[in-house]
């Protein structure tokens, strides 16, 4: 459950102002805007990496504050995709999707049996497997994109927030990111992800609850239909 | 994967053992009565020189290659090594006879690199590209090589002559006594630098990437920072600046192992330094009858080549 209570976010001035709003846990929520409203900004404060000019955001337990100030605690609540990452010399994508157990790992990044299973469980989810061993800077924007989002994964944290996750993906691969997504939510703990998008028409196909942020408002819509949103934006 | 790089670490550890080996009893077999005073007093220092200044060089440049996020950055080439032989110039020229001691010394040395290390790293957030920062490295070098020069036209004519030869770099200029110091300063540097492994690992991906994964980065490259010059600083104390060491070895672990797993390349450095070294040293003993190089041309005639073929290698 994330939790906003008359929180002023942005950088010098204020963007984006929330009187109040609950997301529920076990849901996934698209962030729905035009160009240049605030869309990162808001995605950027609920990692932690913007401070809040006013008011509170609480993520399950913790507010917002807490996991400013608390690096490790952070990365066991908020994983992040960001919308694209350069490849590295000598990091296979199998490295690469590892570094998101760094969090739960000993003070050696030592990887246990329990964590390559993880691992390889989610790569074989999101059809990976066969570039395990690829170098990240020879892999295409799309395969990136998607090996992000397993790092998020096996990163297995409450919150995921995703920035345009999925603006390199073929048609068949943004399918496959929101199924996941869909899937990964359905949990027995709280799991929640807010990823911001431009592909309407897909949201409102998959049933997909939408945050429209237009004007410095944001609005949760539910049970979205393409003319409230076309109205809203 | 992982079974090669285990592989590779082991034969370049039985290699440097041959090295070693070879170093002691084959090319330097003194007889006589002082055969035994002149193998603990010299011969034994010399191997230890290239064995601490080779693995500590090269965990350095690995470690300056993590925090400046660029694969040519190294303690000679960003000027370091210049930093360190500054602050020495200025003790050995300034200072009173007296206060010319180990501590003394060492402390100046890995003053002078931290405050370069600092500097640079500075200078590193403002400048993104490799090339410009090179530049200005080789810029601070010179700038800090002309202050000697200042300096030492001030300086009796023994006191310039001692900083000559230390300038030239040389695994020969530790004595017996001075070991032990320097040994425990790199196995510090070591074993410091394996708690990092996790923060260095992450780190790769660049600062928001890391501080995402839970790593106080801030704090992680203090400590870079602090090892490194601990590293180059002591090594540049004891064995004068020595070239290429720092940013070839890294370099050739990460092409060699295909891993950017830093348990792995630290292990490989520390190894593959110390092997480099020893073996440029062997290549030394065993020219010496016909001539004698000094260490630095050795290490430069095998890695500016290296290093050269690595940037273009970038484009």
């Amino acid at each position: 459950m994330i939790t906003i209570q008359q929180a002023q976010v942005g950088y010098q001035t204020t963007l984006i102002d929330i009187a109040q709003l609950a997301l529920p846990a076990g849901q996934i929520y698209a962030l729905i805007g035009r160009n240049g409203s605030g869309k990162s900004t808001l995605l950027q404060t609920l990692i932690g990496q913007l401070p809040l000019r006013e008011g509170s955001i609480s993520v399950g337990a913790f507010s917002l504050e807490e996991l400013q100030i608390n690096a490790a605690l952070r990365a066991k609540q908020v994983s992040f995709v960001a919308s694209m990452f350069t490849g590295v010399e000598a990091l296979t994508l199998r490295a690469y999707v590892s570094l998101g157990r760094v969090p739960h790992l000993g003070a050696f990044g030592r990887l246990q049996a329990a964590d390559i299973q993880f691992v390889d469980k989610v790569l074989q989810a999101l059809n990976l497997s066969d570039l395990a061993q690829k170098d990240t800077r020879k892999l295409s924007d799309g395969e990136r994109q998607l090996a992000s989002l397993a790092r998020a994964i096996v990163q297995d944290t409450p919150l995921m927030v995703l920035d345009e996750p999925a603006s390199f993906l073929d048609y068949f691969n943004r399918e496959l990111l929101l199924d996941q997504l869909q899937q990964w939510v359905q949990h027995k703990t709280e799991r929640t992800a807010i990823f911001s998008s431009h592909d309407i028409d897909l949201c409102l196909q998959k049933g997909i609850p939408m945050l429209v942020l237009r004007q410095q408002k944001l609005t949760l819509l539910a049970k979205p239909t393409k003319q409230e949103v076309m109205a809203l934006l | 994967m992982k079974q090669r790089s285990i592989q590779l670490l082991i034969s370049t550890g039985v290699l440097l053992l041959l090295l070693i080996w070879t170093h002691l009893f084959v090319l330097q077999q003194e007889q006589g009565a002082n055969s035994t005073l002149i193998f603990w007093e010299f011969q034994v220092p010399r191997l230890l020189s290239a064995l601490l200044a080779g693995a500590g060089l090269s965990l350095s440049g690995l470690l300056m290659q993590n925090l400046f996020q660029n694969p040519m950055a190294g303690p000679y080439v960003l000027g370091i090594n210049s930093g360190a032989s500054l602050l020495i110039s200025l003790l050995i020229l300034g200072a009173a006879p007296s206060f010319l001691n180990e501590l003394s010394y060492v402390s100046a040395a890995m003053t002078g690199a931290f405050l370069a290390a600092s500097f640079m790293f500075l200078v590193s957030k403002r400048v993104q590209n490799i090339q410009s920062l090179l530049v200005i490295g080789l810029m601070f070098a010179s700038f800090t090589g002309a202050i000697e020069s200042v300096l030492q036209s001030f300086a009796a004519p023994e006191q310039v002559k001692q900083l000559l030869i230390w300038n030239m770099g040389s695994l020969q200029q530790m004595s017996a006594a001075q070991a032990p110091w320097l040994g425990t300063i790199i196995i510090f540097g070591i074993a410091t630098t394996l708690f990092l492994v996790k923060g260095l690992n992450a780190m790769v991906l660049g600062d928001a990437h890391a501080l995402q994964l839970g790593i106080k980065v801030r704090q992680l490259k203090i400590v870079i920072l602090f090892v490194t010059a601990l590293l180059a600083g002591s090594i540049t104390a004891y064995c004068g600046p020595i070239a290429f060491v720092g940013l070839a070895i890294p370099n050739l672990a990460r092409a060699l192992l295909k891993t950017q797993d830093h348990l792995l390349l630290i292990l490989f450095s520390v190894v593959a330094g110390s092997f480099f070294l020893v073996a440029i040293d062997v290549l030394i003993l065993l020219l010496d009858p016909w001539m004698s190089i000094p260490v630095n041309v050795l290490t430069a005639v095998i890695g500016a080549p290296y290093v050269a073929y690595l940037m273009l290698r970038q484009r």
